[in-house]
C-alpha cells in the first residue's frame, strides 16, 4: 500500500463505518474490495492489519451499529472475509473476537439484515475468501456455518445459491487436499472433519427423498467432479464416485426423481475428471445406460461432450453419435418413399418412436432440431473428432430440413408430412441448418450432392419470403460452397456446373443488392466481397461478374442511405477493383470500373461522408490497395498518400485517423525499400547530397507525412499519438541507424533549428497544444528535408513513446483516485441526487 | 395454476443496468440487455450464465426486447448476440433500432480509444447484432411465433422508448423500461391502454420524488449559460452522442433566437446532422408540438449551432460548446475541458450522471485537483455545475400508469430499494393489488387465473344478442349457459340444447320451506304484507 493510500484509509474507513453518511454508490465498494483482495493476494502477512487499525475499527464499528444498512454490512463481511484469508491476519481477527461476531451464529446470520439477499451473498463470499487455510476450516465447522451453507444452496436467490455451491465445492477440496497426508483409498475416519461433513450431506440429501435436496446435491456434485482436473484429486473423487454411483444409477433407471438434465451434467463431468479415463469398469456402463434411458433432448448434451473427449471407448462415441444422429435419420426416413432411402442409421440407441413423437409435435419438434445441429455444427468445428460423420447422408438430411422449412418438399408420409407442416417458416431451424451446411462445406465426400444443394441454397437466396437473418446465413453457406465447388472443379474439369452456379448466383445477388430492407443489401455486399477475396483469381467468376450488372449495383450502393451499406459497398468496390482496374492483365470484355472514377469517388467519401464506418471503410481499402502495390508508380503513389493524409488528419473519428497513419506506415516502408538500396548505410548529415537518404526524406516532405506525423503526436484520442509515435521511432531508426543527433543544443543557431525547437516546446504540452499548425506557419517548416532531418534527431522521440505509453488509467484504476472520490463523495450527495439515464 | 417468474439480472433494486427475464405460459423473455458503465471488466455486462445452465441460450430463449437505446439497456446487446452466442430474435421499436448503434459505436470508441481493450465488441458486432434486429411499430402486435405476441406502447423517455406488452394466451405482462408520464420540449407523454396485464414491471428511479417542474430546471439551465457567456466565459456542455443533447440544443437554440445572442454555439464530432436526419425521419415519435410547427419550421434545425472543429477550442470570446463523451473520459470533451479549467470565468455543465472514476464525477463531488495522467496536476477554476435532466416518471406518475393500466400485480424494477419499499406499500394501499421488489437474482413467482377457451353455441350467441344492448368491446357482459365438457373440449349451449345433445330429460325441483313469522297483526294483512315484500 503506498503512503498516500495509508494516509487516505483511515478517512475512508470512518466515512463508511458512519451510518449518517449516506449510502457510497455500490461500485465504489466493489471496487474498494478488488483492491483489498490484490493488497491481500500477494502479501500473507499480519501487517496489513496491524499498519492499518483502521480497518478492524471498521470493522468493530459496523458491528456496533444497531441497524447497518444492507450495502455496508455487505461490504463489511467481504471484507472481513479477505483480510482473513491469510492464517495469520485471521488469528489477528479471532483475538479481536471479530470473526465469530460476523460469520457466526451472533452475526448477521440471526438478524433481520439477513432476510436481504446481498447480506446472505456477502456472508457466503466472505467465507469463500477465507477458506484458504485450516484454522478457517475449523472454525466453520465448530460455529454451525456447515449448516448454513447447506441451507443457502437452496436460497431463493439464484445468486447466493450458486454461490454457496461454488463454496461447498471450493471447501471439500481444499479440506482434502491440505488436510490430509495419505492416500484416501477408503471413505472413511482419515477424512478430515470438514470433508466428511460436505460428504454426509450430500449422501443424506440423495437418500432424502426430497426433489429439492436431490437436485442440489446432483449439482453441487457435478461442480464437484467439474473442477477436478489435476490427477491429485483422483484417489478421492474414485473413492466418492463409488459411494453414490449406486444411488445414480437408481435415480437414472428408476425416474422417480426428475432432474435428468442435472444427472447427465453429472455422468459428464465424471467422464472428463481423470480417474475414469481407464475405458473399462461399470461407470462406462452406466454413461451408456444413460444414453439409453435419457430422452433425445436430455442426452444430446452429453453425447456431444462424450464425443469431444479424448478418452472414451469407442462403442461409447459411437452410441454418442447415434443418438446425436437420431432426429437427422428420422427427418430422411420420412421424407423418403418407401423402400428409397434407408436412412442415416442402421440401429439407433434408444426407442425410435421417442425421437418421432418428438418432432411430430408442433412444440419440441424445433427445439429438437435447433439443439441436434447445434451440436453437430460443434462437432464439425472440432479437429479432432474420434468418430465419422456420415457426411453425405448428414448433408442430405440438411437438404431435406431446408425444403421442409421453406415448403419445397412435401413428402407423402404422415409423419413427413407433419414434420414438414411443423418446420414451415420455421427460422430459428433454418438459421441452425444453414449453420451446420456451412461448416460441413470444409469437409469432403459431399460432391454428388452439390447440384442439388446449390439448388437449395438458390431457393432460398430467391424467395421472398426468406428472413434477413436468414438470408445473412445463406449467403454464408453459399459462399463457404462455392470455394469447394471451385476446388473441385479445377481437379475434375467440371467448369459448365459450376459457371451455371455462378450465373445463378450473380442473377440473384443483382436483386438482392436492390432490396429495399438495408440489412439485406449489406449482407449481399458482405457475400460479394466474401466472394471476392476467396475466387478473385479464377476465370469463371470473373467472367460472370464482369457480364452481370454486379459492379453497377454495387458502385451505386456508395451511394446509399444507409452508412453502413455504405461502408459495405466500399469495401466490396475495393476488391471489386483488384479484378477490374488493379489486375496485372485488365480484362477486356465486359462491365469494368473506371480507375480514376473509383478512386475519385472513394476519395469523395472519405472527405465528405458524415459517418464514420464509410470513411473507415475506405481508409483501410485505400491501405489494402497500397499494401498490394496496386497505386502505381512512386511518383503516383507519393502524390495519392499526399492526398489522403491532408483528407484525414484533420477527421473527427479518431479511427480514421489511426487508419491514415497506417496507410503513412506502409508507405513509408514501401518508400524506404524502393529508395533505399541499402537500408544501414550512414546518413550524412548533410542533406543536400543526393543519396538515395535524402531523395527519401525529400519525398517524405513532399508527401506531407512529418506534418500529419507530429501533429498526431498531440491528438487528443491516445492511440493517434502512439501509433504515430511509433511510426517516427521507425523513421528516426532509419536516418539515424547508429547515434543520435550530435549536439542537440545548438540546434537553434539555424533558422530550421529554432522551427525545431518550437517544435519540441509544442509537443511538451501534449493534447493541450494550442493550433498546432501543420502547414508550417508558427514555427517548424514540415515539408523542410533539413529542419525534419533535424527534428528527428533533436526531439527525444524515446522518451515521448514511453510518456504516451503511460497508462492513461490512473484516474479510473488507481486506488488512490478511489479513495479520494470516496472522501470526497461524503456528505455531498443528497439523497435523492441519486441519478442515472 | 399458471405462474408467471421474473428473475432480475440486472434493475433489481439497482439503476446500474437493466435486464430482466420472464417466463410466461412457457416462453423466457429477457427485457432490455444493460451494460454497467460504472465497470471497466466483466461485470459491466450482466451474468448471463445464470440464465440456463445446461443447453444454449437460444434454445432458452424465446426473444430479447430492448426498451430504448440508452446503454443501461442496450450496452449488453452485442457482447450477448456476437460473443456470448445469443442467435435468437431480437425486438426493438424502429428510432431504438437506428439509433442505439450510434450509441453502442460511440462508447465503444471511447473504450477502446482510452484502454486499448480488446475484450470488447468491435463495430462489425454492432452491426451484426443490429441486422438481427426486428424493429417494431407502435400499437403493432407482433407475433415471436405462434403464441407470444408483444406490442409496443408510447413511453416519452427518450425517442424511442417504449413499454411493451407481452402476451403468451390470456396471460400477460407489461414492461415499461423508462417512462414519462410528462411531455418535455420534444417527447409526448408515456400512455397505455387499460389492458389490465397480469403484471405490470415498471421502473421506480424517482419512487418517492415529485419532481419540479422540468422548465425551472430549464431556465436555470439557460440562465447559467447566458451568465457565463455575458461575462466572456466558455461553456462546455459534455454529451453524449444523442438523446438529451438534442434536448439541449432546441433549448439553446430557441434561447440565442430569442435573446438575439451572437456567441457561437458548436457541436462536436457532426452528430447536429445525424441527430437531425433521426429526429426528422422520426417525428411522429415527438410530441405534438413539434410536429405541428415541423411544416414551418423545423425545431431539428438548428441555425444557431455549427460544427466544431479542434481548433475552435483555442479562439477567444465565449462560446458553447457540446463535447462528447458524456461523462469527460477521454477524447474530446477531457481535451476542451483541460484546456478551459484553469480559468474561472468559464463552465461546464454536467446534463448526466456520471461513473466512478470518470474526471466527470470527480469534479462533481467537489474535486478541484486532478491528477491527470503523467501526474500532472490539474487545477479546476472553472465553474462546475450539474443538472438532471433525465426524464423518469415521478411517483405521481408511477400510480397514475398503474391507475392507467390496472394491472393484477406490479413489481418494481430500476430504483433503490428504500425508495421502492416506500412506494410499494403506497401501491398496495391504493390499488389492493400485491406488489414485488425482487432483488437481483431472486425470482419472484406470480400465480395468474388459468384461462381455459370454451366454443360459445351460434344459437345460445344469437338469442343474448337479441335480448340486450349491442354487444360492446369495452362492457363485458354476464351470459347464462351450460357448460359441455365432452371429448376434451368445454361448450357453452344454451339449456334446451345440452339437454338434446345429452339426451336427457329436464325435471323441475320445486324447494319448499316452512318460515315462522311472529306478527302480532291479523293472518290475511301478515300475508299481505310478506306478499308485497317478496313482490317488491
Amino acid at each position: 500500500m503506498t503512503r498516500e493510500c495509508a494516509a487516505l484509509l483511515p478517512g475512508v474507513c470512518a466515512a463508511l463505518a458512519d451510518p449518517r453518511q449516506p449510502g457510497l454508490d455500490d461500485t465504489c465498494l466493489e471496487k474498494l474490495l478488488d483492491w483489498f483482495r490484490s493488497l491481500t493476494w500477494f502479501d500473507q502477512t499480519v501487517e496489513l492489519v496491524q499498519d492499518n487499525p483502521c480497518l478492524t475499527e471498521l470493522l468493530t464499528s459496523v458491528l456496533a451499529l444497531p441497524d447497518p444498512s444492507p450495502s455496508i454490512l455487505s461490504f463489511t463481511l467481504q471484507l472481513a472475509g479477505i483480510l482473513a484469508s491469510s492464517e495469520s491476519r485471521f488469528q489477528h481477527l479471532q483475538q479481536e473476537k471479530l470473526l465469530g461476531r460476523l460469520f457466526g451464529q451472533e452475526g448477521p446470520r440471526g438478524s433481520a439484515a439477513w432476510e436481504d439477499a446481498s447480506v446472505r451473498s456477502a456472508w457466503v463470499k466472505g467465507v469463500h475468501s477465507m477458506v484458504h487455510h485450516q484454522p478457517a476450516l475449523h472454525f466453520l465447522c465448530s460455529t454451525g456455518s456447515m449448516e448454513v451453507i447447506f441451507t443457502l444452496q437452496g436460497d431463493p436467490s439464484l445468486f447466493v445459491a450458486s454461490a454457496a455451491s461454488q463454496l461447498l465445492v471450493h471447501m471439500l477440496t481444499f479440506s482434502l487436499e491440505s488436510e490430509t497426508t495419505k492416500a484416501l483409498s477408503t471413505k472413511d475416519c482419515d477424512w478430515p472433519v470438514c470433508a466428511q461433513m460436505i460428504v454426509k450431506h450430500i449422501e443424506e440429501s440423495l437418500q432424502s427423498g426430497s426433489a429439492s435436496h436431490i437436485e442440489q446435491s446432483l449439482k453441487l456434485l457435478s461442480s464437484l467432479f467439474g473442477s477436478c482436473f489435476g490427477s491429485c484429486y483422483a484417489a478421492w473423487t474414485e473413492v466418492l464416485w463409488l459411494d453414490i454411483a449406486k444411488q445414480i444409477e437408481s435415480f437414472l433407471l428408476e425416474e422417480t426423481v426428475q432432474a435428468q438434465p442435472v444427472l447427465a451434467n453429472l455422468l459428464l463431468n465424471v467422464a472428463r475428471s481423470p480417474v475414469f479415463c481407464s475405458t473399462e469398469g461399470n461407470f462406462w456402463t452406466l454413461v451408456t445406460s444413460a444414453l439409453e434411458h435419457l430422452t433425445p433432448v436430455q442426452a444430446g448434451p452429453l453425447a456431444v461432450g462424450l464425443l469431444k473427449l479424448c478418452k472414451c471407448p469407442q462403442d461409447v462415441r459411437i452410441q454418442a453419435l447415434t443418438v446425436l444422429l437420431q432426429p437427422m435419420d428420422c427427418i430422411l426416413r420420412a421424407a423418403s418413399q418407401p423402400l428409397e432411402c434407408a436412412g442415416l442409421l442402421d440401429e439407433s440407441v434408444s426407442d425410435p418412436v421417442a425421437v418421432e413423437s418428438l418432432l411430430s409435435s408442433k412444440t419440441s419438434c424445433a427445439g429438437l432440431l435447433c439443439q441436434t445441429l447445434a451440436h453437430l455444427e460443434k462437432l464439425l468445428s472440432l479437429k479432432h473428432l474420434r468418430v465419422d460423420l456420415p457426411c453425405v447422408s448428414l448433408l442430405h438430411s440438411l437438404m431435406t430440413i431446408l425444403q421442409f422449412c421453406n415448403g419445397f418438399l412435401s413428402p407423402a408420409s404422415p409423419l413427413g408430412s407433419t414434420i414438414s407442416r411443423n418446420l414451415i417458416n420455421c427460422f430459428r431451424v433454418q438459421k441452425s441448418a444453414l449453420d451446420v451446411l456451412a461448416a460441413l462445406s470444409e469437409k469432403k465426400d459431399c460432391d454428388t450432392l452439390l447440384g442439388s444443394l446449390f439448388d437449395v441454397l438458390l431457393a432460398y437466396l430467391q424467395s421472398p419470403n426468406t428472413n434477413p437473418t436468414v438470408l445473412k446465413k445463406t449467403f454464408q453457406a453459399t459462399s463457404k460452397w462455392l470455394v469447394h465447388l471451385q476446388e473441385l472443379s479445377s481437379s475434375n474439369s467440371q467448369w459448365q456446373q459450376t459457371e451455371k452456379i455462378l450465373e445463378d448466383v450473380f442473377v440473384v445477388l443483382q436483386k438482392r443488392l436492390c432490396s429495399p430492407c438495408w440489412e439485406v443489401r449489406d449482407s449481399s455486399l458482405e457475400f460479394l466481397t466474401a466472394m471476392t477475396k476467396c475466387l478473385r483469381d479464377q476465370k469463371e467468376f470473373r467472367q460472370c461478374l464482369l457480364s452481370s450488372e454486379v459492379l453497377r449495383l454495387t458502385e451505386n450502393l456508395l451511394e446509399d442511405p444507409e452508412s453502413y451499406v455504405r461502408a459495405s459497398a466500399v469495401t466490396a468496390v475495393g476488391h471489386l477493383a483488384l479484378i477490374t482496374c488493379f489486375a496485372p492483365e485488365p480484362p477486356v470484355i465486359g462491365n469494368q470500373y473506371n480507375k480514376e472514377s473509383i478512386v475519385a469517388k472513394l476519395q469523395e467519401i472519405l472527405s465528405t461522408d458524415s459517418e464514420g464506418f464509410p470513411r473507415r471503410a475506405v481508409i483501410s481499402i485505400f491501405t489494402k490497395w497500397l499494401r498490394e502495390g496496386c497505386t502505381g508508380q512512386l511518383a503516383d503513389t507519393e502524390q495519392f498518400v499526399s492526398r489522403v493524409i491532408q483528407t484525414v488528419e484533420h477527421d473527427l473519428d479518431w479511427e480514421v485517423r489511426l487508419g491514415g497513419l497506417e496507410l503513412v506506415e506502409i508507405f513509408c516502408s514501401q518508400t524506404t525499400c524502393q529508395l533505399a538500396q541499402c537500408p544501414y548505410a550512414p546518413v550524412s548529415s548533410a542533406v543536400t547530397s543526393s543519396t538515395p537518404q535524402n531523395e527519401l526524406l525529400r519525398v517524405f516532405c513532399r508527401t506531407k507525412l512529418f506534418g500529419f506525423l507530429f501533429g498526431s503526436l498531440c491528438d487528443c484520442d491516445k492511440p493517434v499519438g502512439q501509433r504515430a509515435c511509433d511510426v517516427l521511432v521507425g523513421l528516426r531508426a532509419h536516418f539515424y541507424p547508429m547515434s543520435n543527433l550530435e549536439n542537440p543544443q545548438e540546434i537553434e543557431d539555424s533558422p530550421a533549428g529554432r522551427g525545431v525547437a518550437w517544435l519540441q516546446r509544442t509537443l511538451r504540452q501534449g493534447s493541450l497544444a494550442q493550433n498546432f499548425t501543420m502547414d508550417g506557419g508558427d514555427g517548424v517548416d514540415f515539408q523542410d528535408p533539413e529542419s525534419m532531418m533535424l527534428a528527428l534527431g533533436a526531439i527525444d522521440l524515446l522518451e515521448l513513446h514511453d510518456e504516451l505509453n503511460k497508462s492513461s488509467d490512473h484516474m479510473e484504476e488507481s486506488p488512490q483516485s478511489l479513495l479520494q472520490d470516496i472522501l470526497a463523495a461524503v456528505g455531498t450527495i443528497e439523497d435523492n441526487e441519486v441519478d442515472c439515464y | 395454476m399458471p405462474e408467471i417468474k421474473v428473475t432480475p439480472l440486472g434493475a433489481g433494486q439497482d439503476v446500474g443496468r437493466s435486464c430482466i427475464l420472464v417466463s410466461i405460459a412457457g416462453k423466457n423473455v429477457m427485457l432490455d440487455c444493460g451494460m454497467h458503465m460504472g465497470y471497466n471488466d466483466d461485470r459491466r455486462f450482466p451474468d448471463f450464465s445464470y440464465i440456463t445452465q445446461n443447453g444454449r441460450l437460444t434454445d432458452f430463449l424465446d426473444c430479447v426486447i430492448i426498451s430504448h437505446f440508452h446503454l443501461d439497456h442496450c450496452g449488453a446487446l452485442p457482447y450477448f448476440s456476437e460473443m456470448v452466442g445469443y442467435d435468437g430474435p431480437i425486438y426493438m421499436t424502429h428510432p431504438t433500432k437506428a439509433i442505439c448503434p450510434i450509441l453502442l459505436e460511440d462508447y465503444r470508441k471511447i473504450t477502446v480509444d482510452k484502454k486499448g481493450e480488446t475484450n470488447f465488441f468491435t463495430s462489425q458486432m454492432i452491426k451484426d447484432c443490429m441486422k438481427k434486429v426486428v424493429a417494431v411499430h407502435l400499437h403493432q402486435t407482433v407475433q415471436v411465433d405462434e403464441e407470444l405476441e408483444i406490442k409496443a406502447y408510447y413511453a416519452g423517455h427518450v425517442l424511442g422508448a417504449a413499454m411493451f406488452q407481452i402476451k403468451v394466451g390470456c396471460e400477460s405482462v407489461v414492461y415499461t423500461g423508462d417512462y414519462n408520464m410528462t411531455p418535455d420540449r420534444h417527447l409526448g407523454a408515456a400512455w397505455i391502454d387499460k389492458c389490465r396485464p397480469d403484471l405490470l414491471i415498471s421502473e421506480s428511479t424517482y419512487a418517492t420524488t415529485i419532481r419540479d417542474s422540468k422548465r425551472c430546471r430549464e431556465r436555470d439551465f439557460l440562465k447559467k449559460v447566458h451568465e457565463t457567456v455575458e461575462r466572456g466565459g466558455k461553456v462546455l456542455i459534455p454529451v453524449f452522442a444523442l438523446g438529451r443533447a438534442q434536448e439541449l440544443c432546441i433549448l439553446l437554440e430557441t434561447f440565442w433566437e430569442r435573446m438575439n445572442l451572437k456567441a457561437p454555439i458548436y457541436f462536436s464530432t457532426g452528430l447536429t446532422e445525424k441527430a437531425n436526419h433521426y429526429y426528422k425521419l422520426f417525428i411522429t415519435w415527438t410530441n405534438q408540438k413539434i410536429r405541428k410547427t415541423f411544416v414551418q419550421r423545423n425545431m431539428f434545425e438548428f441555425k444557431h449551432i455549427k460544427a466544431f472543429d479542434r481548433a475552435f477550442a483555442d479562439n477567444p470570446g465565449p462560446m458553447v460548446v457540446f463535447a462528447t463523451p458524456g461523462m469527460l473520459h477521454a477524447g474530446q470533451s477531457l481535451q476542451i475541458f483541460r484546456k478551459w479549467a484553469g480559468n474561472e470565468k468559464n463552465m461546464v455543465i454536467m446534463p448526466g450522471y456520471c461513473v466512478q472514476g470518470t474526471v466527470g464525477h470527480k469534479i462533481l463531488s467537489g474535486q478541484r485537483k486532478l491528477e491527470m495522467e503523467g501526474r500532472q496536476i490539474l487545477e479546476v477554476k472553472m465553474q462546475v455545475e450539474y443538472m438532471s435532466f433525465s426524464a423518469h416518471a415521478d411517483a405521481k406518475g408511477i400510480m397514475q400508469l398503474i391507475r392507467q393500466a390496472e394491472p393484477r400485480n406490479v413489481l418494481l424494477v430500476h430504483g433503490e430499494a428504500k425508495k421502492m419499499e416506500f412506494l410499494k406499500q403506497k401501491i398496495e394501499q391504493e390499488f389492493h393489488v400485491s406488489c414485488f421488489m425482487p432483488a437481483n437474482g431472486e425470482t419472484t413467482t406470480i400465480l395468474t387465473n388459468p384461462c381455459i377457451p370454451v366454443d360459445i353455441s351460434l344459437g345460445l350467441l344469437k338469442r343474448e344478442t337479441a335480448i340486450g344492448p349491442v354487444p360492446d368491446a369495452k362492457k363485458p357482459k354476464l351470459m347464462h349457459g351450460t357448460l359441455l365438457m365432452k371429448d376434451n373440449s368445454f361448450r357453452l349451449v344454451s339449456p334446451e340444447q345440452a339437454l338434446k345433445e345429452l339426451g336427457l330429460a329436464e325435471h323441475q325441483l320445486r324447494f319448499t320451506c316452512r318460515v315462522h313469522i311472529q306478527d302480532p297483526r291479523k293472518e290475511h294483512e301478515t300475508v299481505l304484507r310478506v306478499y308485497n315484500h317478496l313482490k317488491g
